[in-house]
């Protein structure tokens, strides 16, 4: 199958013929692939296949530019600045999120099933940090213009970020590590076996309801007025410091050692074993950057709405799973691009086909890029191992 | 999707039931109170709760079972059933995987207790979604169900909720009772709150996918338009329960000119993080599952204005007083503090303990001999009943739907619920401002 994907155009016969034989239309048999009809349908379909393989990219920036449009013209401006507002918000936590599944997948090749929960989990020690200092902090961010803020918010960053990496690193420690050689599905089972464990944890910790938090009152206020839709500085603040954290990990992995043992490791482990890199360390960093990255998703996602629950990671790491698939699994720039484009998809296909349908929407295109371009937008050739 | 279909469910508890024989005494053969002519009477009669305890449902359900409870004990201390005594078993429809209640729980809670062939009646279910669930079981057994706050029309009224086949509800006798009034009622009320009160002609709707939420939206649905309002989003906008991000919807409902946001849901699954979402200048209006202490967290300084029906405030009724004196003193706390449903509950055993009475009565001071018929035969007084208890006087309709259809309008003012008129529906349908 992974294989076929990557085949040009000319070695489709085999995959002509197979079909015809499942459906029971040997050749030699009935004479099948002399049917005018038969043959007509079959070849119109593989070159469908074939063109929505090809031109995927461009088949859904299209799709997506005449989805905005299409709100444009029924909506008008109005609607469509607020819904591309709405898109880039969203986008940005997804991005965050698929940061992480895309790190880790590049670098051991495993979908961290777990990395969804370990975002949850940041927001309760968001939550954490911010009630045990409330006073401090709250005083810090609100009574003081905004130099308090700024520094109430990276100290509320960095413990968090850091307290989450620490949780990533330990993830990988207990449950992934010696299973680093097994079979592919061993570490794929642990990973769920932690998902539900961290969610067990929490849900027994904190209960079932969403909890409020203590840091949506920190930022508050309209930014701008951009024609009359009204962006308000939480807004702006979360695609910011989404954006910068994408651009710092960019140049972290470009130009650090460390940055660089990482992409030799993802490379060829073995090989850069061998070159003297220590692998372990390079692993719990990964697990580290991915998971505070989460981290901040978490943070900016407790501002924006005022609630954390034990099972939000679920859903959200599942569609942030998308993200990361769809600008190609173990591609960083791939997995912030795919963020925001699922945002957008989600939040447009709410607005036309009904919010109802939003959640499907996304795990269509799952299914599609699965189907027709495992690579993903950006992706490097990786199919040989999916 | 949701989690639950990922975790084992976990059996639930049966915690309270020994504390509850603890009322029974010795059997006098003096009691002149209540027992009228059945001193003669012997044995131990059966009567159960079915209602969350645990999980996302704990702060509704234990109130309802305490009632309920309180209700049997009474009946015990005045000798109610003169010689014969009332045995009390509380069932717990809430799982871990569910996070609170579980139909697949109150199936096997309700196969349980028909087995007890002592058992002639039983309170509950709480939720709508659970009632489906467990009617059949109630009705192949021939066992009395009576619910304290299952407002889904779909579970007696056929052809009033799209999810529910009610005719197939039923593969017995009609066992099912409501002390609540249905949310046809309830609809009719929040059509009539959008259109007359709030003076509303387009509405925006939105709902949880649940049962009730959806449900209740669609008769919302029904009742605006056919009031004169417009549904600018007719049947869409159903979104998962855990859904957290209500933006695309609001931006949509404002460009679409809404003047009203109607949320088919509990605050459970998101009624009070919308508002928290929604511009002060929009209305948010929901049903009796928006109605609480969670909604206010949720919305929180967003929460002013927001509307909802609920059960009627019953708090100023004279029985209802009384009810609420002998629950502080048995447990210590206020019955209307948590739940609205608390005196429902109450009412909805009383119900079932005086068919069992009327039964015994008419069967010579004796519970009959087998215990179908006496299944059957409190049934057949429950369609009887004329009750009149804590929420004013209850009979039930053919399909066993209280006649008592009243809802109290709240709206929040400086951030906590204020109630702010009852309203009525007859049974043409037209709904008024009650004056008591």
């Amino acid at each position: 199958m992974a294989d076929e994907v990557v085949t040009p155009v000319g070695t489709q016969a085999p995959r002509g013929r197979m079909l015809v034989d499942q459906r029971g239309l040997s050749p030699r048999a009935h004479g099948g692939a002399n049917r005018p009809g038969a043959v007509a349908v079959l070849s119109l379909l593989r070159g469908a296949y074939t063109f929505v393989q090809r031109f995927f990219p461009q088949i859904l920036l299209i799709g997506t530019a005449v989805a905005i449009l299409l709100v444009y013209t029924t909506g008008g401006l109005t609607l469509m600045g607020e819904q591309i507002r709405n898109a880039l918000v969203l986008g940005a936590i997804y991005a965050l999120v698929a940061i992480g599944y895309t790190m880790v997948y590049g670098i051991i090749e495993l979908i961290n099933f777990a990395h969804g929960d370990v975002f949850t989990l940041a927001g309760f020690y968001a939550l954490f940090f911010t009630t045990a200092f409330a006073s401090a902090l709250g005083g810090l961010a609100t009574g003081h213009g905004g130099l308090g803020l700024v520094v109430a918010l990276i100290i509320v960053f960095a413990l968090t970020m850091t307290a989450a990496g620490l949780t990533g690193v330990l993830i990988e420690f207990v449950a992934y590590r010696r299973l680093r050689d097994a079979p592919r599905l061993a570490p794929l089972i642990t990973a769920i076996g932690v998902s539900f464990l961290l969610e067990g944890v929490m849900l027994v910790k904190y209960g079932p309801d969403n909890i409020p938090t203590q840091d949506s009152g920190w930022i508050t206020g309209h930014a701008f007025t951009l024609g009359s839709v009204v962006v308000e500085w939480k807004q702006v603040f979360i695609v910011v410091i989404a954006i910068v954290l994408m651009f710092s990990l960019g140049a972290f992995v470009r130009a650090t050692r460390l940055g660089k043992a990482m992409r030799a490791t993802a490379q060829d482990r073995n090989a850069a074993l061998l070159c003297g890199i220590n692998i372990n360390r390079t692993i719990s960093a990964t697990f580290f950057i991915g998971s505070a990255l989460a981290a901040a998703g978490a943070i900016v996602y407790s501002i924006n709405y005022n609630l954390i629950q034990w099972n939000l990671g679920y859903r959200l790491g599942i569609i942030a799973f998308t993200a990361a698939v769809l600008g190609g699994i173990g591609n960083i720039v791939g997995a912030g691009v795919g963020g925001f484009l699922i945002g957008i998809i989600y939040v447009f296909g709410g607005q036309l086909a009904g919010g109802q349908w939003s959640e499907s929407l996304i795990f269509a295109i799952l299914v599609i890029i699965l189907t027709f371009r495992p690579v993903g937008l950006f992706g490097v050739d990786v199919t040989t191992r999916a | 999707m949701s989690l639950s279909t990922r975790l084992l469910p976990v059996v639930g508890i049966v915690g309270i039931a020994a504390l509850a024989a603890c009322g029974t005494t010795t059997t006098t053969t003096s009691s002149s109170s209540g027992g009228g002519g059945l001193s003669s009477c012997r044995g131990a009669i059966t009567v159960a709760t079915d209602l969350p305890l645990t999980g996302g449902d704990s702060t509704d359900g234990p109130p309802v079972q305490q009632a309920a409870q309180l209700a049997v004990e009474q009946a015990n201390s005045k000798q109610t059933l003169g010689g014969c005594t009332l045995k009390y078993v509380s069932k717990d429809d809430a799982t871990v995987a569910a996070n609170g209640h579980d139909p697949v729980q109150g199936k096997a809670n309700l196969t349980a207790l028909s087995s007890d062939s002592t058992l002639v009646g039983i309170v509950g279910p709480f939720n709508s979604g659970v009632a489906v669930a467990e009617i059949p079981v109630a009705s192949q057994n021939h066992l009395a169900l009576i619910s304290p706050s299952n407002t889904n029309p779909g579970l007696t009224q056929v052809g009033t909720n799209p999810a529910i086949d009610t005719a197939s509800l039923y593969p017995g006798p009609h066992t099912y009772f409501r002390t609540i009034a249905t949310d046809t009622n309830q609809a009719q009320i929040l059509a009539y709150v959008a259109t007359t009160e709030l003076k509303a002609t387009k509405a925006y709707a939105i709902d949880d996918q649940q049962t009730y939420g959806r449900g209740l939206r669609l008769l919302f649905e029904k009742f605006f338009v056919a009031d004169g309002g417009t549904i600018l989003d007719p049947g869409a906008n159903s979104l998962p329960s855990a859904t957290h991000d209500f933006s695309t919807q609001v931006s949509d409902a404002q460009s679409k000119g809404a003047q009203v946001i109607f949320f088919g849901g509990t605050s459970g699954t998101g009624c009070g993080v919308l508002r928290s979402q929604m511009p002060a200048t929009l209305t948010e209006l929901g049903g009796d599952g928006c109605q609480d202490g969670k909604f206010l967290t949720d919305a929180g300084s967003n929460g002013n204005g927001a509307m909802a029906t609920s059960a009627p405030d019953v708090s100023k009724v004279a029985t209802s007083q009384q009810f609420n004196t002998d629950f502080k003193a048995r447990w210590g706390a206020d019955a209307y503090a948590n739940s609205p449903y608390t005196p429902y509950g109450y009412d909805a055993m009383n119900i079932l303990i005086q068919a069992i009475k009327a039964v015994l009565v008419s069967n010579g001071g004796q519970p009959p001999a087998d215990s179908m018929t006496f299944r059957d035969d409190v049934v057949q007084q429950l369609h009887q009943t004329k009750y009149s208890g804590a929420v004013g006087v209850t009979a039930f309709d053919q399909n066993g739907d209280t006649t008592n259809t009243g809802f109290t309008l709240y709206q929040v003012a400086a951030g906590a619920w204020s109630a702010k008129e009852k309203l009525v529906v007859d049974t043409s349908g037209k709904v008024s401002v009650a004056t008591s």
